[in-house]
């Protein structure tokens, strides 16, 4: 089923014994993002947490680690909570097959209630902001849709973008938004700041959970993300247009703040604890001018908590970054049996696939640093073979405990680009990458002594489904 | 605005990051009285008063995460601000 607004997600969260009360007065800080931070720690059936109690404010709801389970991103995509992460996967990787879904425009959007413009547009009024690690420049706002349109090519539906970026809060309508420069807005920006124009956005808070799903899956730049919702929702993706931009924003967000990204003009922002689980450094960046706000009666704020993985961003950015590279390495190479780029954003890339004749693992690991999302994120590229599941790190460490030979199996590329966000790099933007081989030589590439793999018994599958009844029933 | 900031009685409120004196106060707590929210006006950085010392006080803000106005100054450009198309 689809849910069209957070607040039905919120509901069916709780149904499922997947949303936890946090009834009792809390601090905005550190007790809001210590607990966050905590959450993904209780495992893959974490539940998301709401706040509506929280100390000098009177009218705040806070929901957090939203995403931040798999049995969370299971029920945010309609599957049964207990469904697993390499079936999660596939059941996106059928769904995108359905790519494209138009939106479909819908009347009265329940944000449409409350506004605020101009100079009486005061961002701390509308939500509870507090701050999530200890070395952040300040509060941010990190899982709002951006909406921006290509400026020299607005009426194309497809290089319209969706997509979470950070946000600082600077003041009462001042913003600043960080632009990697491999995503889709920093190529809107430039086009802006080149005709020495502002960049309308619109950034909309307290999404369906689909719409977070997408906002962070790395399409490509002409693929529009509101289609892709349609396609994982099984539904058209409500939209609305946003009233002083004419953006299409979701129908069903509890806020949407609309403004401009001020061309040409960078200003000091962050630090920022990132995805990497590391600080980036205070650097000069774009800042936004907001002109309204329009806000559900009682707006949630959702708000995601980040730092050293996992946490609930690591879980809103696996499948859907394991789903596009899948879907890019099997256009030329359809022996791919499986991608798993769930660390890390895709830092390090795991492929399973299997070998056309020797030496073509290798060249499968290549194409993973040349895909778009390879070009700013893969540093590491682990070939497995066909019968290893990528998913399965105890699997992967074997492949690496046997079949690697570094005398061979190891390929190091100097001086690749990569996001200026990575910590490993010797200067911001630029480092080493590497493809390891760790599938099982063929000819003619004759190395190593392998003789004959053990393979499971052909009975133990059945074995398998009938100790689980056993169990079931013990 | 120092008397009125928790645990920082006796010293004047320095910015915790890059110890600037100018402070401007971005938002008071709906419930009077509890906390304001403060912003230096150099560094931009942004805090809660209710928040621990080692966010709201120059004296127990990490080394780490302290800034210069050399930091600010030099800091990085991201992304770059492109040329200007020239109008042919
Ligand atoms: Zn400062």
């Amino acid at each position: 089923m689809a849910y069209d607004d957070l607040r039905s997600f919120l509901d069916a969260l709780e149904r499922e014994g997947q949303l936890l009360r946090v009834t009792d007065e809390v601090m905005p800080e550190p007790d809001l993002a210590a607990a966050a931070n905590a959450a993904p720690r209780l495992g893959d059936t974490a539940p998301a947490l709401y706040f509506d109690n929280v100390t000098g404010f009177t009218d705040a709801r806070v929901a957090m680690n939203v995403h931040g389970s798999w049995a969370n991103h299971a029920l945010a995509l309609g599957l049964p909570k207990d469904t697993p992460v390499k079936r999660q996967v596939e059941e996106f990787i059928r769904r995108w097959n359905d790519f494209p879904v138009a939106p479909e425009w819908r009347e009265d959007p329940p944000w449409a209630e409350n506004t605020m413009d101009g100079d009486e547009v005061d961002i701390f009024r509308v939500l509870p902001l507090f701050r999530l690690n200890d070395g952040d420049g300040g509060f941010y706002i990190d899982k709002a849709a951006v909406v921006s349109k290509d400026p020299e090519d607005p009426e194309h539906s497809g290089k319209q973008n969706v997509g979470i970026y950070r946000i600082e809060v600077k003041g009462g309508r001042k913003l600043a938004l960080q632009p990697v420069p491999m995503h889709d807005i920093a190529q809107h920006l430039h086009k802006a700041e080149r005709a020495g124009e502002d960049l309308p956005v619109a950034i909309t808070l307290g999404n369906d959970p689909v719409i977070s799903i997408v906002a962070s899956t790395p399409m490509k730049y002409d693929e529009n993300e509101y289609e892709l919702a349609g396609a994982l929702r099984g539904a058209p993706a409500p939209v609305a247009p946003a009233p002083l931009t004419g953006l299409p924003v979701p129908w069903g967000a509890e806020v949407v703040i609309e403004g401009v990204i001020e061309g040409r003009k960078r200003e000091i922002e962050g630090p920022f604890g990132e995805f990497t689980g590391h600080y980036s450094g205070g650097r000069s960046m774009p800042v936004i001018r907001v002109d309204k706000i329009s806000y559900r009666t009682r707006p949630v704020f959702e708000h995601l908590y980040l730092g050293m993985p996992w946490t609930e961003v690591d879980y809103l950015i696996a499948a859907n970054t394991c789903v596009p590279l899948y879907r890019q390495l099997t256009e030329e190479f359809p022996e791919v049996r499986a991608v798993n780029a769930m660390y890390t954003h895709g830092l390090v890339v795991i492929v399973s696939t299997a070998k056309r004749y020797g030496g073509f693992a290798k060249a499968v690991g290549l194409r993973v640093l040349t895909t778009p999302h390879g070009l700013g994120y893969a540093t590491t590229v682990i070939v497995v073979d066909e019968d290893v599941d990528p998913f399965d790190l105890p699997q992967v460490m074997w492949a690496l405990s046997t079949k690697m030979n570094p005398s061979g199996d190891l390929i190091r590329i100097p001086n690749l680009s990569v996001l200026e966000l990575a910590p490993q790099a010797q200067h911001p933007g630029i480092t080493d990458k590497l493809v390891i081989d760790a599938t099982t030589p063929v000819a003619p590439d004759h190395r190593g002594n392998y003789g004959n793999q053990v393979r499971d018994l052909p009975e133990a599958a059945a074995w398998l489904d009938r100790l689980r009844r056993l169990a079931a029933h013990r | 605005m120092s008397e009125k900031t928790p645990g920082n009685t006796s010293e004047k409120t320095v910015c915790p990051r890059c110890a600037h004196p100018a402070i401007a106060r971005l938002f008071t707590s709906p419930v009077p009285g509890v906390w304001d929210v403060l912003q230096c006006e150099q560094c931009l950085y942004c805090w809660r008063t209710s928040e621990p010392a080692r966010r709201t006080s120059r004296a127990a803000y990490p080394d780490g995460f302290k800034l210069t106005a050399e930091d600010i100054r030099d800091a990085p450009e991201v992304p770059a601000v492109p040329p200007l198309r020239d109008a042919r």
